[in-house]
């Protein structure tokens, strides 16, 4: 959730929501421990949502055998972070979309492994869905 | 919609979900601002 850091720009552009398969209380005793989040997190059990926007799981090679996948916890161990077993689908993969205010997609980055894209691909995205719909209005209002 | 997902130019799917409250939340009630849609993966 590197995104809640650019917290006011985001809401200067626009807003973000958020989508967990998991259950609420295990969201709530992982995920949210401690944090107080400014945006929805809408929960999808059932993967329904997962699956229409093209979100599958992925492979145990793909997803455990991606060196950055355990760069990651070498740097939580380090960081003296105790590791636990995932009780949960590890496989189950992610993805970051950006909509306009007009409802097109106009950013589609699926996870095919685990990766994310950088925050500021994410931003410069937003930024665009929004400036360019104000450009849109401004010439719909000069017409 | 693509089987693979929505693609940039494409329409957003009408997401529609309970957030952790249980109170319903919907895509298209977002219409008119920017939206960054994030897919966790879990959550640990």
């Amino acid at each position: 959730m590197k995104v809640l850091h650019y917290r006011q720009r985001i809401d200067a552009l626009g807003t973000v929501l958020f989508v967990a398969f998991d259950e609420p209380d295990r969201l709530q005793r992982t995920l949210l421990r401690g944090l107080k989040l400014p945006y929805p997190l809408l929960v999808d059990p059932e993967r329904s949502a997962y699956r229409a926007w093209g979100l599958g799981r992925g492979s145990v090679v793909r997803v455990w055998g991606d060196p950055r996948v355990w760069l990651r916890y070498a740097a939580e161990i380090a960081r003296g972070e105790r590791l636990r077993r995932p009780r949960t689908d590890t496989l189950q993969l992610g993805g970051d979309f950006v909509v306009d205010p007009e409802g097109t997609v106009v950013y589609s980055r699926p996870q095919r492994r685990d990766d994310r894209p950088p925050v500021a691909a994410l931003l410069q995205a937003l930024e665009h869905a929004a400036g360019e719909s104000a450009a849109r209005g401004r010439a719909s209002k000069d017409a | 919609m693509s089987p693979s997902g929505p693609f940039p130019g494409e329409r957003a799917h009408p997401l529609e979900l309970p957030d952790m409250h249980g109170n319903l939340s919907r895509l298209e009630d977002l219409r008119g601002r920017a939206v960054l849609l994030v897919f966790l993966r879990h959550a640990g």
